[in-house]
């Protein structure tokens, strides 16, 4: 399924994510089905679901790391398929565990990383980034020296070096302690803030629904609602005007929420 | 509790088999348990069979040999039961896997059934070391039966005492006493007891012969273990090995009788030593979480093609400086290259240069420098030629490493072809690096011709230059086949760490060597066949001189081997952009 290009709109900014009609099939097993929705600058989206909804394969498809069974990504307007290497140039994924490589230090992840993506003012911007994230004194040290909360904000750092305008994070949040989750939260907002749409994986409801202007509920892979918090509120009626976003989850899943 | 721990254990081998029979349903299984089965009867079932024809059982050695073998056996075991009190110094640790620390540990079960239950555990590594052992040794005679059993008394030996040693080390530090003091006092002991029986062999034993005056090596070597003999034979040893030569006897014996008669006191010994164990009150706990959490992380790393299997404890220096502008392959190369240790780096190289030319240069001077070149040349082109075959198979720094972390590889704005040179130019570089010094080793230590006129000079350097040229595209041919497995067959290569064990996969190696070496083959052949020509056209127009036909046969081979490597790239290249490594795993 082809996406149809964005209708002009002085007022709207421009969708920086998009996807029309995604699929993947592990065999006959559907993880994603018929997925459409888009994500525009400034914009930061919570991709919520009940395990095995097919969150992290959607995030995976986004970001060109497996190939759609059917249908269409567009990142900054570059169709990953067709321009995968301008859609990637564009976009950063954070999986919800960092994956380094165990025998770079810190400032050589940033190095490896700046080449990668021809960063050619890498070594101010990795400075900033470090100092923000606290890390700029383990610059020598190995990802096995480095605490969970450490070793993410590498993965953060390397993934931020080159700017992204499409961010996609899964689980940025678990396994975080509460100083870290603030700084992640900041980080987060302050991207959309500068113009980048994110759309963000998780299960802490209350946590999404501090930083998310837009809320995507998956389910078997299908997608049940996606839209404002105020918009997704209204389409479940019953759900009285100050419900939070776990309510929501619970009416739009079908989900029992237990005793 | 102990009936858990047994239902544990029955279950959890009857699952992994389950399993294992159940993925032959797979092709890729099937035909790797069919190869890997066949060559397992070759090497198992043929052996008997061929033990079983008339005339073709290997003779049973002397009863002198014997008597010598088993003296020799009891004292390795000594020197290794020994080593155990003198060389560790960690304290006493058992390992576990992590789900059993975390579902045993907090549990109410007793310390003496988790050891009950660790060492039930390793007779299954213990057998099977035995059946190993017995088909190592085949060679040199005797039952089977008996070798098999002997082995089995021997390894549940050592590993008892290893295991008794290591609480009583640790109750020893408990009680204040260091490892080293520990060590002190343990070679102090050795030392005393060494001396007294060396005072005592001198006074008993006759000099030793003069070996040099014998008139063969075979007879100077009948008299030098005739004499070890004498040594091994002569008071006090046989009174200090008694004990480990009981624990060896099985492996020795002739006949069944022979046989029970020495089992009794192997199994007398391995109960003394469960006695031991069972009843050292040592608290294993703590150390082992420890050892278990390291030895899941070493069996991670080498099912992940690891083969160091342990993390790096520092950061090495790069081997050059990476500039952040320019192609992104030289990133996965520089990267790759860190990854395969500090011996890369280009300093490393020089010294090694360095080294061989000196190397070189001594081996040439003295006395019959010929003889010695002409063996060392021999052994660095034979190694040459080795490293070719198995060097791919060593040097892992490529795909086989990174296609753990393929989907940090896939996000990459990256070209496929690009991300393949980047992975298969560091392992390639290494190999055609150690080639030519190896190359240079032998062009240095080539002797100069006596008889042969033809093999000139100029002919010797068109030689080297030749292989110098045609080797690191030879290499980088070699390192596509096992990288496009890797993407193609992922399932059939060690990549992750839920990667099957098994006959099937050692069938799955075999079929893949196999693969890999007929491919290359048809590989080198057109390069082969351009060479020749190239070569031929150039011996004709040159005046028909040999050494002028040489350097442009190896060019143009090498240029058909470059524009196969150049396809080769971009097909993987190719299929890179298409690996879907998460396929048949939904997350």
């Amino acid at each position: 399924m082809e996406i149809p290009p964005p209708a002009p709109s002085p007022a709207a900014p421009p969708s920086l994510i998009e996807t029309a009609g995604l699929t993947k099939l592990y065999g006959d097993f559907p993880a994603v089905s018929d997925l459409s929705f888009s994500v525009r600058a400034g914009e930061v989206i919570g991709l919520v679901g009940p395990n095995g909804a097919g969150k992290t394969t959607t995030l995976r498809c986004l970001s060109g790391i497996i190939p759609p069974t059917r249908g269409s990504v567009r990142i900054c307007g570059h169709t990953i398929e067709r321009e995968p290497i301008e859609a990637k140039r564009n976009l950063a994924f954070f999986p919800d565990e960092p994956r380094l490589f165990d025998y770079l230090t810190v400032a050589q992840h940033l190095t490896f990383t700046a080449r990668i993506y021809n960063v050619a003012n890498y070594r101010e911007i990795a400075r900033g980034l470090l100092e923000e994230l606290e890390i700029a004194d383990k610059a020598d040290k190995l990802p096995g020296e480095l605490s969970r909360g450490m070793k993410q904000k590498l993965a953060i750092a390397c993934g931020f070096l080159h700017s992204p305008r499409a961010i996609f994070f899964d689980e940025p949040l678990t396994g975080l302690d509460p100083l870290g989750i603030r700084r992640m939260k900041d980080s987060i907002v302050k991207r959309a803030a500068a113009g980048a749409a994110i759309l963000i994986s998780s299960h802490l409801l209350h946590l999404l629904e501090e930083i998310c202007s837009h809320v995507l509920i998956l389910k078997d892979g299908r997608k049940i609602i996606d839209g404002t918090m105020d918009e997704v509120r209204r389409n479940f009626s019953e759900v009285s005007a100050g419900a939070n976003l776990e309510e929501i989850f619970f009416r739009a899943t079908g989900e029992n929420k237990g005793p | 509790m102990g009936r858990a721990l047994l239902y544990y254990e029955l279950h959890s081998r009857w699952n992994r088999l389950r399993a294992r029979l159940q993925r032959l349903r797979q092709p890729k299984y099937l035909f790797g348990a069919l190869a890997g089965g066949l060559y397992f009867y070759w090497y198992v079932f043929g052996m008997l069979a061929r033990r079983s024809m008339p005339g073709a059982a290997p003779p049973m050695p002397g009863p002198e040999h014997q008597a010598l073998l088993k003296s020799l056996g009891a004292l390795v075991l000594l020197v290794v039961l020994l080593l155990m009190w003198i060389v560790p110094h960690a304290r006493a640790a058992l390992i576990f896997t992590e789900a059993e620390v975390a579902f045993l540990f907090p549990a109410p079960v007793e310390r003496r059934t988790l050891i009950n239950f660790k060492l039930l555990k390793s007779q299954s590594a213990i057998f099977l070391s035995a059946l190993f052992m017995t088909l190592i040794g085949r060679w040199s005679g005797g039952n089977y039966l008996f070798r098999a059993v002997g082995w089995w008394g021997v390894l549940s030996i050592v590993n008892l005492h290893l295991l008794g040693s290591s609480f009583a080390r640790t109750l020893l530090l408990d009680r204040g006493i260091s490892n080293w003091r520990r060590r002190l006092l343990v070679l102090g002991g050795l030392g005393l007891v060494a001396t007294g029986v060396f005072l005592w062999l001198r006074q008993s034993l006759p000099a030793p012969p003069d070996f040099s005056s014998e008139q063969s090596e075979a007879k100077a070597l009948a008299a030098f273990t005739g004499y070890v003999g004498q040594i091994l034979a002569a008071r006090p040893l046989p009174w200090l090995l008694a004990p480990f030569r009981l624990a060896v006897a099985p492996l020795f014996a002739a006949d069944a009788k022979q046989f029970c008669l020495a089992l009794g006191p192997v199994l007398g010994l391995i109960a003394l030593h469960y006695l031991w164990v069972i009843r050292s009150n040592v608290a294993f706990e703590e150390a082992s979480v420890e050892l278990s959490r390291k030895f899941a992380e070493r069996v991670a790393a080498v099912r992940s093609g690891n083969w160091q299997a342990r993390k790096p404890k520092k950061g090495k220096r790069p081997p050059f400086e990476l500039r952040p502008a320019g192609w992104p392959a030289v990133a996965i190369f520089w990267k790759n290259l860190i990854s395969a240790g500090q011996f890369f780096t280009g300093r490393a190289w020089f010294y090694l240069i360095w080294i061989t030319v000196i190397a070189g240069a001594v081996l040439r001077s003295g006395e019959e420098p010929a003889g010695r070149g002409a063996i060392l040349m021999i052994l660095a082109v034979s190694l040459g030629v080795i490293s070719i075959i198995y060097g791919p198979q060593i040097l892992r720094h490529d795909f086989r490493q990174d296609l753990r972390v393929a989907d940090i590889l896939k996000m990459y704005p990256i070209a496929g072809w690009q991300v393949v040179l980047g992975e298969i130019l560091a392992p390639a570089a290494i190999l055609a690096g150690a080639q030519w010094l190896l190359l240079l080793l032998a062009f240095l230590v080539c002797p100069a011709p006596v008889n042969h006129a033809s093999v000139t000079v100029a002919l010797r350097i068109a030689i080297a230059l030749s292989a110098a040229l045609v080797l690191p595209c030879v290499d980088f041919i070699a390192l596509l086949l096992p990288n496009a497995a890797a993407l193609i067959f992922p399932a059939w290569v060690q990549l992750g760490k839920d990667t099957p064990r098994g006959f099937e996969t050692m069938g799955q190696q075999l079929i893949l060597m196999f693969g890999q070496i007929i491919v290359l083959m048809l590989a080198l052949l057109p390069a082969a066949l351009a060479g020749g020509a190239a070569g031929f056209i150039a011996w004709f127009l040159f005046g028909k001189v040999v050494a002028a036909a040489v350097v442009p046969g190896a060019l143009a081979a090498a240029l058909v081997l470059a524009a196969e490597a150049a396809v080769g790239v971009h097909l993987l290249g190719k299929a890179f952009e298409h690996f879907d490594w998460s396929e048949g795993s939904p997350e």
